[in-house]
Order: C-alpha cells, then sequence, then structure tokens
C-alpha cells in the first residue's frame, strides 16, 4: 500500500499559514482545472502513442524468397513450451514437454517413421516374436557412443549392458518410474520390483550387443512399448558420479548432447559431432520454458522463436488467413482424447441415466465453435487414427437436450439436480475457457457445477485418488499408436489405484477388464480390431466418460526452418530440422533494418534485431 | 466538522467531476444489473463467434450493443454486472477497513499505553508485507474462496494506513481544551470519544475512505486479473481485462471497455477524495 506519510503532513495542524491563504486559493483553482484535464489527456496521448509506435501486424514472414536447398549443419533453432520441463531422466518423465527436450539428447532401440510405423533406431531391425509372440531379441547397431559427459569415459559404446541396466533402473522401485507397469509382461518383472528377485528373469543378455527379452505371455503391445522413452538407453556412468542429480545430466545416443538448464527458463543442447546415424542440423538448439502462447507468438513474429505449436486464436486466425504464411503452416490432428469424466464410484454419477444426461447435454459443435474449430467433436473413446475406432460406431454420444432431460428423469431428477457439484480442471484460461462451456451446457439440465482451478500437479495427485473429485476435465495423448495405449491405462481397473491411478474416472467393469485382457493377446489383426472396436462401443454406451473433443495442434514455423513435419506420436519432434542459414540471415537483417514501421527506432526493437 | 467544508467543496470544479464519474459509477452498479439487456453468462455460441473462434464486434447483431466477450457473451450486460460486483467488493472492504481503522486508530490514540504499542506494531507489520503477494497466498490457501473471501482479505490488509491517521489526529484532540474541560466536568470516555473526538476525526476518515475505494477497485480488478477475484462465470472488470487480454490484437475492445470503466471510476473516486480533502483541511 502506498505509504500514509504525505496525508499525515496534510492533515496536522500546522497554524500560521493564513498569510498566503488567499493566494493559494486562485493558485490552487487553476491547478484544480489543469488537475483534470492533465491525466484525461496524459491516458488519451499515452494510449495513441503506444498505438502509432506499434508494428504493424505483419500479414507473412519477413523473408521467403530463395535460399539454399542443401541441407547444413549450423544456426541456432529456438523452440518453446507454455510449461516447464519437470525433468530429463527418460525412465522417469511422463509428459509430453519432458519428452521433446529427452528425445533431442536419446535414442531408443526403436522409434517410429512420420507415418507412425515402427522403424529400427539403436536396433539393427525391429524384431521378429519368436515362440509364438513371446520372446523378442533385439540386435544392437555398433559403434553407437554416448556423450562424453562429466563421468562418462570418452567414446564409451552403448552394449546390452546399458540397455539391461536401463531395464533394472525403469522396473526398480526407488527410480519411481510411472511407466514401470508397461514392461510387467517381461518375466520376472513384476518379483524384481518388489525385490524377490537381484535380476529379471526374462531379460537376458546373450552377447555384447544381443539383449533377448522373454514374456510371461503374447503380447501385440511389447513392441511399442519399447519404443517409448521410458525404455530409452542410459549412461550408468552419470548415475554414479551425480547421484539424485542425475536427472539434470542426461547422457544419451542423440543427435543433441545436453548442454545446460536453467530451470524454469530455457534448456540448450548442441549438435553431437559423433552421431552414429548421418544427420543434419543446427549447432545449437535452445527450448525456452514457460513462455504463454501470446508471447509465444509474438516473439514468433519478430523472428525470435522458430517455430510455435499452440497459438491464441486471435494468432491463429493471423496465420491461418494470411496466404503468404501458407507453406510454413498446418493444423495437425494429435492423437488425444478429451472429455468429462465424472466418477463412477460417487453419486450421481454411479447412475448410468446420469451420466447419459451429461453426455447429451454437452454441445460438441457448440464448443468446436467457440474454440475456432481447433478442435473436433468426438464421441468415442479412441482417436480415428487408431484401430477399433468407427465413425459410425452405433452408441456414440451426441448433443441431444431432449435426450438429456430424458435422462435425468429417468435418473429421478426431472426438476435438475439439487446440489452443487465441483468441478476440477487445471490451471490456465483455456481450461478456465472449457470449464465454462460445460457450466452452461450442464445448467441447461439443471445441473450446476462450481469451477475449482488447481496447478497441473495437484490436479494429477488428486484426480488420481478414489473417491476425492467428482467431475473433472481430462485428456490422454497417445503413447503408442495402438487402442490399448489409451483404452488400458484410461478404462481398465487394474489402472484404478489407491493414488497415481491412470483411470481418473476410477471406471471399473469385469467385463470390460475380460475384453482388454483378450484383445491385448490376440495374434489376429481383424479379429483383435474387432474388439477394440466392441470395447469403444461398450465404453460410449456406458459414458465410461462423455467424451467431448480431439485437439487439433496449429503449427507455424518460419520459412527458414527446413524439414520439419509433425509427428504422428511424437509432439514437436524437432530434432530432424536443418536451418536455412542465407535465407534466415535476410530475414535477420530486415528485422534488423526496421525501416518498416517508427517501433524500429525504439532502443529496444534496435537490441531485439541484432540478437 | 467544519461546516465551511461544503462552501469550499462547491467551489472545487476537480472535485465536482470526481462526484460526477463517483455518482454515475455507483448509478451503474446499482441499477446496472437490471438495465443489462442479456444474462450476462449466456453464451451466444452460434449468433457472437465467428468460423475462426473470435467473437463479433459492436452491433454486429442488432441487439448486443458492445458486441461480444471471447465466449460469445453479451459484453454490455457483463460490463454492468461486473461493474456491480467490482463496485460492491469495493464498497463492502472500504466499510469494513474504514471501521476497523477508526476503531483501533481512536482506541490507540484516545487510551495510549501496550494497546497503542500492540497495535502500532501491528500496523508496522501489515505495511511491510507486500500486499498482492499476501493476498495471493490467502486466496490460494483458502480452501473455498467465494466473494466474502476476497472482501476479507482487502479490508483486513488495507486499515492500516487509515487507523495510522485517525491515531494521529486523536492524539491531537485528546489534548485540546475542550477535551480536558469535558474530563473535568466528568465525561465518561466513551462520551468523550462519541461526542469530541469522533466528530473531529471524521475529516480524515471521509477522506481516505474515499480513496481506499479507488485503490481497493484497483486491487481487486488486479486479483481478479490474475484469476483470484470472482468465480467464473461471473465477470468484474478485472476478470473481464484478464479474458480480453487473450485478444488483444484482433479485440482490443475487450480490453478496453472493462479498463476504461476502471480508470474513470478510480479516477472519479480519487478526484472527489482530493476535493474532499482540500474542503475539510485548507491549509497547505
Amino acid at each position: 500500500m502506498p505509504s500514509t506519510r504525505r496525508n499525515e503532513a496534510d492533515l496536522s495542524a500546522r497554524p500560521g499559514a493564513h498569510e498566503a491563504h488567499a493566494a493559494r486559493v486562485a493558485q490552487r483553482r487553476r491547478r484544480d482545472a489543469v488537475g483534470c484535464v492533465v491525466p484525461v489527456l496524459g491516458f488519451a496521448s499515452l494510449l495513441s502513442l503506444v498505438m502509432a509506435l506499434s508494428p504493424d501486424r505483419p500479414d507473412g514472414p519477413r523473408y521467403e524468397g530463395a535460399g539454399d536447398p542443401t541441407p547444413r549443419n549450423g544456426g541456432t533453432f529456438v523452440f518453446h513450451h507454455e510449461s516447464n520441463v519437470r525433468s530429463l531422466d527418460p525412465q522417469v518423465a511422463y509428459d509430453e514437454l519432458s519428452t521433446m527436450a529427452i528425445r533431442l539428447v536419446f535414442d531408443g532401440l526403436l522409434d517410429y517413421d512420420h507415418e507412425g510405423q515402427l522403424v529400427p533406431s539403436l536396433a539393427m531391425a525391429v524384431p521378429e516374436p519368436r515362440e509364438e509372440g513371446k520372446v523378442f531379441r533385439f540386435r544392437l547397431r555398433r559403434g553407437v557412443r554416448f556423450h562424453a559427459l562429466p563421468g562418462v569415459p570418452e567414446g564409451r559404446e552403448l552394449t546390452a549392458e546399458d540397455v539391461r541396466f536401463t531395464m533394472e533402473r525403469l522396473l526398480r522401485k526407488e527410480t519411481g518410474s510411472p511407466g514401470a507397469g508397461f514392461y510387467e509382461a517381461i518375466e520376472g518383472a513384476v518379483a524384481f520390483r518388489e525385490g524377490e528377485a537381484a535380476a529379471i528373469a526374462g531379460l537376458r543378455v546373450l552377447d555384447r550387443y544381443t539383449v533377448e527379452f522373454r514374456l510371461t505371455e503374447p503380447d501385440q503391445s511389447f513392441l511399442y512399448v519399447m519404443a517409448m522413452p521410458f525404455a530409452y538407453p542410459v549412461a550408468r556412468e552419470t548415475f554414479a558420479h551425480f547421484g539424485s542429480e542425475a536427472d539434470q545430466h542426461p547422457a544419451g545416443t542423440g543427435p543433441f548432447v545436453f548442454e545446460g538448464w536453467e530451470r524454469g527458463v530455457r534448456l540448450t543442447f548442441r549438435r553431437n559431432e559423433r552421431y552414429w546415424r548421418d544427420h543434419v542440423g543446427p549447432d545449437r538448439m535452445v527450448y525456452l520454458e514457460n513462455i504463454q502462447r501470446h508471447l509465444a507468438g509474438l516473439r514468433f513474429m519478430n523472428g525470435q522463436i522458430d517455430a510455435v505449436h499452440r497459438q491464441t486464436l486471435d494468432h491463429w486466425a493471423l496465420f491461418s488467413e494470411a496466404e503468404r504464411w501458407a507453406n510454413t503452416r498446418l493444423t495437425f490432428p494429435r492423437a488425444s482424447i478429451w472429455g468429462v469424466l465424472m466418477n463412477h464410484e460417487m453419486p450421481p454419477f454411479d447412475d448410468v441415466h446420469f451420466r447419459r444426461a451429461v453426455s447429451f447435454a454437452i454441445d460438441r459443435e457448440g464448443w468446436a465453435q467457440a474454440r475456432g474449430h481447433l478442435i473436433q467433436p468426438t464421441g468415442q473413446p479412441l482417436p480415428p487414427a487408431i484401430t477399433g475406432y468407427d465413425p459410425e460406431l452405433p452408441s456414440r454420444q451426441f448433443y441431444d437436450l431432449d435426450r438429456a432431460k430424458e435422462e435425468m428423469a429417468l435418473a429421478g431428477y426431472p426438476d435438475g439436480y439439487p446440489r452443487e457439484i465441483e468441478y476440477w480442471s487445471s490451471d490456465g484460461d483455456i481450461a478456465r475457457v472449457y470449464a465454462e462451456l460445460l457450466q452452461q451446457d450442464l445448467a441447461r439440465i439443471g445441473v450446476r457445477i462450481r469451477i475449482r482451478q488447481v496447478s497441473f500437479a495437484v490436479f494429477l495427485e488428486q484426480t488420481g485418488k478414489p473417491k476425492t473429485v467428482e467431475l473433472l476435465m481430462g485428456g490422454w495423448n497417445i503413447d503408442y499408436p495402438d487402442p490399448s495405449s489409451f483404452l488400458e491405462p484410461l478404462f481398465h481397473s487394474k489402472n484404478h489405484r489407491p493414488a497415481n491411478s491412470s483411470n481418473r474416472a476410477h471406471y471399473q467393469s469385469a467385463e470390460l477388464d475380460d475384453l482388454l485382457d483378450r484383445a491385448r493377446q490376440e495374434t489376429n489383426r481383424e479379429r483383435r480390431a474387432a474388439m477394440y472396436r466392441e470395447a469403444s462401443e461398450f465404453l460410449a454406451k456406458d459414458v465410461a466418460w462423455a467424451f467431448a473433443y480431439l485437439p487439433l495442434t496449429q503449427e507455424v514455423w518460419q520459412p527458414y526452418v527446413m524439414n520439419y513435419r509433425p509427428h504422428p506420436i511424437w509432439a514437436e519432434d524437432y530434432r530432424d530440422v536443418w536451418l536455412d542459414l542465407p535465407k534466415r540471415r535476410v530475414a535477420r537483417s530486415l528485422l534488423g533494418a526496421g525501416t518498416t514501421t517508427p517501433a524500429a527506432f525504439l532502443p529496444l526493437a534496435r537490441l531485439r534485431g541484432t540478437r | 466538522m467544519d461546516p465551511r467544508a461544503w462552501t469550499r467543496f462547491r467551489k472545487n470544479k476537480g472535485a465536482f467531476l470526481g462526484l460526477a464519474l463517483v455518482a454515475l459509477a455507483t448509478l451503474s452498479a446499482v441499477a446496472g444489473p437490471s438495465l443489462a439487456p442479456h444474462d450476462p453468462n449466456e453464451q451466444f455460441r452460434d449468433t457472437l463467434i465467428d468460423g475462426r473462434g473470435l467473437p463479433k464486434g459492436p452491433l454486429a447483431v442488432p441487439d448486443h450493443l458492445l458486441g461480444a466477450d471471447t465466449l460469445g457473451r453479451d459484453e454490455l450486460s457483463r460490463l454492468l454486472h461486473g461493474g456491480a460486483v467490482t463496485m460492491l467488493v469495493a464498497f463492502l472492504a472500504t466499510a469494513l477497513a474504514v471501521s476497523l481503522g477508526t476503531l483501533i486508530g481512536v482506541t490507540s490514540g484516545f487510551f495510549r499505553g501496550a494497546l497503542d504499542a500492540t497495535f502500532m506494531r501491528l500496523v508496522d507489520l501489515l505495511l511491510s508485507l507486500p500486499f498482492l503477494l499476501l493476498a495471493i497466498a490467502i486466496k490460494r490457501v483458502v480452501a473455498d474462496p467465494g466473494l466474502e473471501v476476497l472482501v476479507l482479505i482487502l479490508a483486513l490488509l488495507s486499515w492500516t494506513t487509515l487507523a495510522r491517521v485517525v491515531r494521529a489526529k486523536t492524539l491531537q484532540v485528546r489534548e485540546l481544551e475542550y477535551v480536558l474541560a469535558a474530563r473535568a466536568l466528568g465525561m465518561s470516555n466513551a462520551r468523550i470519544l462519541l461526542r469530541h473526538v469522533l466528530p473531529n476525526v471524521a475529516g480524515p476518515i471521509i477522506v481516505l475512505g474515499t480513496t481506499l475505494v479507488a485503490q481497493l477497485i484497483l486491487f481487486e480488478s488486479a486479483l481478479s486479473f490474475l484469476g483470484l477475484g470472482v468465480e467464473p462465470p461471473n465477470a468484474s472488470w478485472g476478470s473481464m481485462l484478464r479474458e480480453g487480454s487473450e485478444l488483444i490484437d484482433s479485440a482490443p475492445r475487450l480490453l478496453l471497455y472493462p479498463a476504461a470503466f476502471i480508470v474513470m471510476t478510480v479516477f472519479g473516486f480519487n478526484l472527489l477524495g482530493e476535493g474532499l480533502r482540500d474542503a475539510f483541511d485548507p491549509k497547505e
């Protein structure tokens, strides 16, 4: 609060000031008149100054003329995310932001191409299943070197022992890996995890470059699971050298070497000169953390960020309408599903009629309209790119207010639900927008909700506990291109736990569990697809969630960023980009010359341009 | 109170402008919600949002005078309702803060001693805390933050200045001859406080109370802008600023309307406060 000093001085009695009083009254009157005009004028002139000096909204990239199309090394590539990176430990991190950084530093045994097909990476080939799909033998590429970080000897080669170390580390309880459950199909994995065995029985190192996995039963998703970042091989020496801080000093085999991390601000990487694959890329990568959408868009237009992947509706309208951005912009359907989760263990959501009422009440088209069609309405658990999706699914969910009201009556609340329901969502303006959209839709059927926004960490913790949160907005990103990647974590009762459930609707159905378990083992493609379709039908009909929408990412990159294509599995995967430096030089010089707007004459504009 | 105050106030044009602005703001807060043409929380997704998800502008649809907000709600209705919320919070919090500040200031100044020392150290402590940070912390800790919590936070953090000034004034007044006379005549402390002290410290209370309203409108807006004010879907001017800031490029009006309302109201209260100060205390 402002200081009190002025008031006290003025209000204290000071006799003897009467002499000059008359003169001051006159002066004061003049000042009063000025006093009320000045702020108004000041405000108006400040506003017009800001308007006059603020740069025009660019209708395209600064320069899109010829460059040099031969791939080359060099330059600095700058990208960003809205939130902060939690960990650089591949066994521990389980969010797309961390994965963006981890995939620069680490390689997997297997990876995906841009069509979403499994391809070999550190492995020589995608292993053929042996013994009816129970045994997988990986042969490692020779001559793959770990990055030379403190503790890691120069030229340290990747061997099968590193794969063993990684898998043991992943499964060990102390590591606290959220992904350990994916690997329980490996024989002896559970015993090792519980400390009953000193080694994983189903993991054998056959020679320096060969490692074999034996599963307890055939599992169609095992190879996908081995392509998840959890299984990316790490160098054991960093853990000995850095101890508990090893997650901030990642040493992998990937195309970029970790350089530094100013927490919450930026991560930097430099190009790996000794990468095992032919690879062309920028000399440095800079990953900015915590840059909000609006700011990111402005910095992108100013040439300070090289690619943005989420915009405000405002900026997207600008990018998507300007013809000159057409070659370097794209909307891309993410393989994710978003919906309204109702806690099946808590009334009133234990009643299928109530859940149906909620589902019928959600005006999915209206949401898409309000979000500028950057989301696609949906009414079933699987996204379109995934086996088991059926656009004509008989019980797919949709908006029908009359039926919603009928279902409310069937649930016993023809005049609305009496209590206010607490609805949880994570922080942020976008989450609030969806909350308000849902709030209005549910008000139409007499269900009142109170919006509670909490930080993402709190949200995950509380919604993962049974019987805690009644109603929430949730989503799930693809882990691997298989329907089990969605249906098991979200709806299988084994993922309903006392804490950290990924099944946040706390949905439990023996019938569905059985169907999912059988589908996981089924080797016949068509039968398997039919089973997942049946599971989808079951979930949509039972309103396990009120499925709502599929997000589209809106990507824009600078014309000098070459070889960037959105990846169907990995969000914002920049490991293969390279920079057309001549083109960028022209773009930068145009920005620095700044003859286009008066803003360039401001000192800050100069600084910005010469970065 | 000084009977010549009104005469002096009448001659002050700035104060009159302030009074007019305050009257206008108060009127819009009181009558606004009933004047609002639409339900402020009703989303007109089909008619007021275009294909790009951007809200339509003023009079794009005839009965929406100021167009739509980010979610297709009627901007004018939200401004009117939002103003009512902002003003209600500011007035209630000011009333609370003024009562508390006066009570503590007068008792401290009149009775002195340990009571005075304790209260004034408490004031020092509160004044040394960063207001916004503290408000955010409290808002985060309280499990069920509603409007009443907001009012309480604002009031509890803003009575200090007033208490200081009232205490200083009371210290002066208690030494004056008429108080001594009253005491000599055997008047009780309570009576002296009510009959002699309070009327004589009323000037600064009115002045500070008026400027406090202005400050609290700003603080409420700041808190709402940080997402800690009113709960969605309800609007206040501050939360409208926050929502509008996402579309600053294509619809700057969503920022300008609430900002203009806040500026004019705060300006009005400050002008009025200044005018009152000059009226009650003409010495410089």
